[in-house]
């Protein structure tokens, strides 16, 4: 179970990562629901985006979410054949491969965009995602490639 | 080797018979040494077609236009087109057939087989002549070509000269063809495919960021890399948003809020975005022309992007674009085994 | 009054100047304009280029400019904060005859009846230095055709002549004046056989062979002819209406204005003019959906005839300077000059 403090650290000099988390409706997020019912203890560096599939993200919202300043983008689904629209997840799996080696490609770090399967029930298993991505993101420091410079 | 007068004749025949309304080739043009498209209708017309190292473009995408002209007219002909397709063109035709785009009967694919040769890459073939102009470009043997500059000819080996694209070809013989010229030739002697792609997947990743960055910023977003390809057709591109439905009741607010997914500043990050938008886009659907290459006027390698995704299509999901085009599309497909282990 | 200045102390020079100098660099296999390093040798700077790929009009009217900045607090006023440009001087070196003329032409437009700060404010820090052609450097220069010479000084400060191991300066305006006054004693008095020199490679390159259309007079009336006609749709058939043409053309300038919200709460960002293209199919697009120019035909029009007919009507001369680049780069092959001569013909 986690036991990162909860608490937002005020100090600005201690780099606090921005995660986007797409999340499916039907078990990722119910996932999330439930760690959050069950009071686990889990980073809120996620800012969560319910979407209906992992299937439905557009390989636009990664790349949009990391040119307005994201640290690390997840897109969390189904497991393989649990899909309540039978399919979405294993087209949503081709598709992100893709995304991930087109950005480990052109030089992003490889750890700052993740894909996982956490089903309704487990809700330890998204606490512990969210919380191994914030550890990895929080040694690889802010995204600065491909975000807008504004 | 390939005679022009065949295809001429060739040519002229469908349009003579008015099998085809329209010949989509190539012709001589004004502005250089290469090649221009032809769009031949009267027979008369067909002894302007050529075939030689200098046409260069795929002119599939002249397909795609004439498909969204006929959707505007209300009594279009809808007889075939012909066209003259290298091996690559004749697998952007059959990616367009896969998404149906037309049907196999709209069109006529007269096939040139580019044999050991390809085309010319004119940057190449311009520091090969160190400054002299070419006039003309003709396949000399099966490893060079004969060069004519106002100076006299010039001898060039099509190693130094040939686009990178031909260099890697995997299909210089047209595999889908009504009727086809040339012959084909199994071993060209030139490097594997993705061999450029292996150096660059080689270098560390702040090498490839420093690479891909230098080149995004130069970008100029002219678009013509979109315009001459023809898997670009999307009626509109994420990166203008000129469909936005207006109506009397429609506000300022929702004019101006209206999704902007990237800037029209060509800067870095909008210009990244937009260059990593198309290659996913174009992922299982490039089939590698390299046309968005060749027309970059700043020299972006845009091919390599798309190869990169090419070369994961083929290597994970064992795909490989424009050879049938009864196969689902890659992105619209899924294997069971399709790889898990990168999934937490 | 001229002088002469080595072509291994060309980087000295450029080190002297109190301002930014580019010059034509070969950069990823594309001539640019780059930055000179500060304390550049005679290695720094080499002006061998044939034409840059990009015009240099991006150093007065840059690709994107930001008008101003905003904010606004939700139920207040926006505040609004000007960001006029203040640049650092700038000298551009090796700029082509042709390069050179599209400057004034742009400042018909920025400058007068629309008078533009910050193209002003760029413009008046931006310094030319001119090279001669003497041979033309792409086999599409038409400058002649269009009222030009390869060895015009319009819109330049300082105009170079190569002369094998040494240039031929001549300073065109004060501004060129003070330039070469920077360079001290690396200019020496230009003797009577270094001018003479120059002249003899001046007029060389006047009768050198370059494309033409024929009568620069005939053009106007003939494109006011042709209008309605249906040789624009056959010209554009193999245009796939893409943005080489104006982007890379040296006196191309329309631009959009579009607003880049950079935050939420409070609302704030930047309105930026960016350029535009007229062959992009949202140009002229209306809000409606209608759009007047819909077709490829009729964008090419409306390129050629704002050079060759409504900027001559407005400015009285062509907005089109002959560098070729439009031909050059087409990735179809599509031919200004071949356009010209085809409606004047007709």
């Amino acid at each position: 179970m986690a036991s990162t403090p909860t608490q937002t650290p005020k100090d600005p000099s201690v780099f606090e990562p921005r995660i986007v988390a797409f999340l499916c409706k039907w078990c990722s997020s119910a996932g999330s629901d439930l760690a959050g019912v069950s009071r686990m203890q889990y980073p809120s560096n996620a800012v969560p985006i319910t979407v209906m599939c992992s299937g439905s993200v557009s390989p636009v919202y990664i790349l949009s979410a990391f040119n307005k300043g994201a640290d690390g983008v997840l897109v969390s689904g189904c497991h393989p054949g649990d899909c309540h629209y039978l399919k979405g997840n294993y087209f949503a799996r081709r598709k992100i491969f893709l995304v991930q080696k087109l950005l480990s490609f052109i030089g992003i770090e490889k750890d700052r965009f993740r894909m996982s399967w956490v089903s309704a029930a487990e809700g330890a298993k998204f606490a512990q995602v969210v919380e191994e991505f914030v550890r990895d993101i929080r040694t690889l420091g802010p995204q600065r490639k491909l975000k807008a410079k504004r | 080797m390939v005679d022009i007068v065949n295809i001429r004749a060739h040519a002229k025949d469908l349009l003579e018979k008015g099998t085809v309304k329209m010949v989509l080739g190539y012709q001589r043009g004004t502005a250089g040494v290469l090649a221009e498209p032809a769009f031949i209708t009267d027979a008369g017309q067909a002894d302007h077609l050529v075939w030689d190292p200098t046409c260069v473009q795929n002119l599939a995408l002249y397909l795609v236009n004439e498909k969204k002209a006929q959707s505007h007219q209300r009594d279009p002909d809808t007889r075939p087109i012909a066209i003259i397709a290298k091996g690559c063109d004749s697998r952007a035709v059959a990616v367009l057939l896969q998404e149906r785009h037309f049907e196999r009967k709209d069109v006529h694919v007269i096939g040139v087989s580019c044999g050991t040769l390809g085309v010319v890459d004119k940057n190449k073939l311009s520091k090969a002549l160190n400054g002299r102009v070419a006039t003309k470009v003709e396949p000399h043997g099966t490893d060079s070509f004969k060069v004519t500059t106002a100076e006299g000819f010039v001898d060039v080996a099509a190693a130094d000269v040939l686009a990178d694209r031909c260099l890697e070809c995997a299909c210089a013989y047209p595999a889908m063809h009504d009727v086809v010229f040339g012959e084909k030739h199994e071993d060209r002697g030139y490097p594997a495919r993705f061999t450029a792609l292996g150096q660059l997947e080689a270098k560390s990743e702040d090498e490839r960021w420093a690479y891909w960055e230098g080149h995004f910023n130069r970008c100029l977003r002219c678009y013509a890399c979109r315009s001459v390809c023809p898997m670009c057709y999307c009626p509109e591109c994420v990166v203008d948003s000129i469909e936005l439905m207006v109506d009397p009741t429609t506000s300022a607010d929702e004019k101006a809020n209206r999704i902007k997914w990237i800037e029209r500043s060509a800067v870095a990050s909008e210009n990244s975005m937009y260059h990593l938008v198309r290659a996913i886009h174009l992922a299982g659907r490039c089939i590698d022309c390299a046309e968005c290459e060749r027309v970059c006027p700043v020299d972006i390698p845009i091919r390599m992007l798309n190869n990169k995704l090419e070369k994961e299509a083929k290597d994970m999901f064992g795909y490989e674009p424009g050879l049938d085009p009864e196969l689902p599309s890659l992105v619209a497909s899924f294997r069971d085994d399709d790889p898990n282990s990168f999934i937490r | 009054m001229s002088s002469i200045l080595k072509k291994t102390d060309l980087g000295a020079w450029a080190a002297a100047l109190e301002a930014e100098v580019f010059a034509p660099a070969l950069a990823d296999g594309v001539w640019a304009y780059q930055p000179v390093a500060p304390g550049a040798n005679d290695g720094g700077v080499a002006l061998t280029h044939p034409n840059t790929a990009r015009p240099p009009k991006n150093f007065a009217f840059p690709q994107r400019e930001v008008l101003y900045t905003f904010e606004q607090l939700k139920g207040q006023a926006p505040k609004l904060t000007e960001t006029l440009p203040n640049p650092a001087p700038v000298v551009v070196m090796g700029v082509r005859p042709c390069d050179g003329r599209g400057a004034p032409r742009n400042d018909m437009v920025f400058t007068g009846a629309f008078d533009d700060p910050y193209y002003q404010s760029r413009r008046a820090k931006t310094a030319y230095v001119g090279l001669a052609c003497n041979t033309p450097p792409s086999p599409n220069c038409f400058c002649k055709a269009v009222g030009g010479s390869p060895s015009s000084k319009e819109g330049l400060d300082v105009q170079l002549t190569d002369l094998g191991d040494r240039y031929h300066v001549v300073a065109v305006t004060p501004r060129g004046e003070e330039l070469i006054e920077a360079g001290g004693k690396l200019f020496a008095e230009a003797g009577a056989a270094d001018e003479k020199e120059s002249q003899r490679l001046h007029s060389e390159a006047a009768k050198c062979e370059q494309r033409t259309f024929g009568d620069l007079a005939a053009a106007a009336p003939a494109l006011k002819k042709n209008f309605d006609s249906e040789m624009w749709q056959s010209l554009a058939k193999a245009c796939i209406g893409c943005g080489i043409c104006t982007f890379l053309c040296p006196t191309c300038h329309c631009f959009d204005i579009s607003d880049e919200v950079t935050g939420q709460s409070p609302m704030r960002g930047e309105r930026v003019r960016t350029w535009d293209n007229c062959q992009f199919p949202d140009f002229t697009m209306h809000s409606s959906g209608h759009n007047p120019r819909e077709t490829l035909g009729a964008r090419l029009r409306q390129r050629v005839n704002h050079k060759f007919l409504y900027f001559v009507e407005n400015n009285g001369t062509q907005q089109c300077t002959g560098c070729g680049r439009c031909i050059s780069f087409c990735p179809v092959g599509i031919d200004i000059v071949a356009v010209l001569d085809r409606m004047i013909q007709a």
